[in-house]
């Protein structure tokens, strides 16, 4: 190979790399602030959706897990705490778990949804579906545990994805939980609760 | 291409689904023919989403054919596979919320496929743009009636259900949606495509 043609190959190559990476930076300049607000909306909805009777979700704080920022909030109708909910991760099999939980004030879990998780398709990613969420409703911290045999006071491991299961109820909801739990025993602490002046 | 007549467009269609079907009769691929074909959804998501790429990349890579130096081709048809792909991500993400839910975890994993790179190097790198566009349609086509196949089988055998919607009571053999049943079903499905084919040809 001469020196000639060594130059002609990396300047192809260079061109060809500089315009596609040119390409995707548009497409992304166009499409990621769209992304994003609808992103966001989609939070707004899923929240709303966790507790239909609030009539106001305020965010509380931030806090974080396996060192992923994560949000809490509460939940009022006619300016009494109904309610908390606590977005949470869980470490999964080959993702981490991005879980929004909503519980009532005596700390049972009202409703759990799955906001995002790279799962195995087919096995994993059916912690999306309505038999597997629909388990925790009611739930406290004692019963938020994966049983491999059919039950009704635990929660029920999916076939084939006891771990991404594993990862929803003793990881993201139990700690979301445990978090809640320390953080209102905090507040207490402080004399900040409103509802009982 | 020289010596042969010209194949026409619906032979090239009809190439790509059944004489050169990606996952049975050339066996490229498998890696997600296995992987996501435990529900029919997924395979069927799967399959547009490998057609939509494959006739693009073929389109661009038929396009740039003489702007490509031969030494430098793979890495260049690398750049049209991920470029497309992200392209693809990056719009569903903004714009088809709901499809990208569901289609979002297959979709950069084309990147991979070889079939996609198979189809850039042996035909669109060689050929006029239409026949390439039309060879990209009959591949991913085949590679959707393919993994349309598997998943129905998988899914109906290992679950009892289609599409999510419960049609048998029980669920007859669990192991055909997890990852051995995958072999079984492209193994068992494989050899009786090359039993058709082999009647077919004995015919002739």
């Amino acid at each position: 190979m001469t020196g000639k043609e060594i130059l002609k190959i990396t300047l192809n190559l260079v061109v060809i790399y500089l315009i596609g990476g040119l390409i995707l930076a548009v497409v992304y300049a166009k499409t990621s602030p769209v992304m994003f607000q609808k992103a966001a909306l989609e939070k707004e909805a899923a929240l709303k959706k966790l507790i239909p009777d609030a009539d106001a979700i305020e965010k509380l704080g931030d806090w974080s897990i396996h060192e992923k920022h994560s949000e809490y909030f509460v939940a009022r109708k006619n300016n009494a705490v109904i309610g908390y909910i606590i977005q949470s991760f869980g470490k999964g099999y080959s993702s981490y778990i991005d879980t929004l939980m909503a519980v009532d004030t005596d700390l049972k879990v009202m409703k759990i949804s799955i906001l995002g998780h790279a799962e195995t398709p087919g096995l994993g990613d059916e912690i999306e579906t309505d038999t597997f969420k629909n388990q925790f409703a009611g739930k406290d911290t004692e019963h938020l545990k994966i049983v491999k045999t059919e039950t009704a006071d635990y929660v029920q491991a999916i076939s084939g994805a006891t771990i991404s299961s594993r990862a929803v109820t003793e990881d993201a909801v139990q700690n979301g939980i445990a978090f809640l739990i320390k953080t209102l025993k905090e507040q207490d602490g402080h004399g900040t609760n409103k509802d009982t002046e | 291409m020289a010596l042969t007549k010209t194949p026409s467009n619906l032979e090239l269609i009809k190439n790509g689904i059944f004489k050169e079907n990606t996952i049975f009769r050339l066996a490229l691929s498998l890696c997600p023919s296995i992987a996501v074909t435990n529900k029919l959804e997924n395979g069927v998501l799967m399959g547009v989403a490998v057609l939509f790429v494959q006739v693009m990349v073929n389109i661009t890579v038929s396009l740039m054919r003489h702007f490509i130096h031969p030494r430098i081709r793979l890495p260049i048809f690398m750049l049209i596979i991920s470029g497309w792909v992200t392209v693809a991500d990056m719009t569903m993400a903004a714009y088809a919320r709901e499809a990208y839910k569901q289609m979002g975890l297959y979709i950069q994993l084309i990147v991979a496929f070889a079939s996609i790179l198979a189809r850039a190097e042996m035909f669109a790198s060689k050929s006029k743009v239409v026949p390439s566009m039309f060879d990209g349609i009959g591949m991913g086509l085949g590679f959707l009636f393919s993994l349309s196949i598997i998943s129905f089988f998988r899914e109906l055998l290992g679950k009892g259900s289609l599409w999510g919607y419960a049609i048998l009571d029980a669920k007859p053999l669990l192991i055909m949606v997890l990852p051995a049943g995958g072999f079984f079903a492209v193994g068992i499905l494989m050899g009786f495509f090359n039993w058709l084919s082999l009647r077919y040809e004995k015919k002739m």
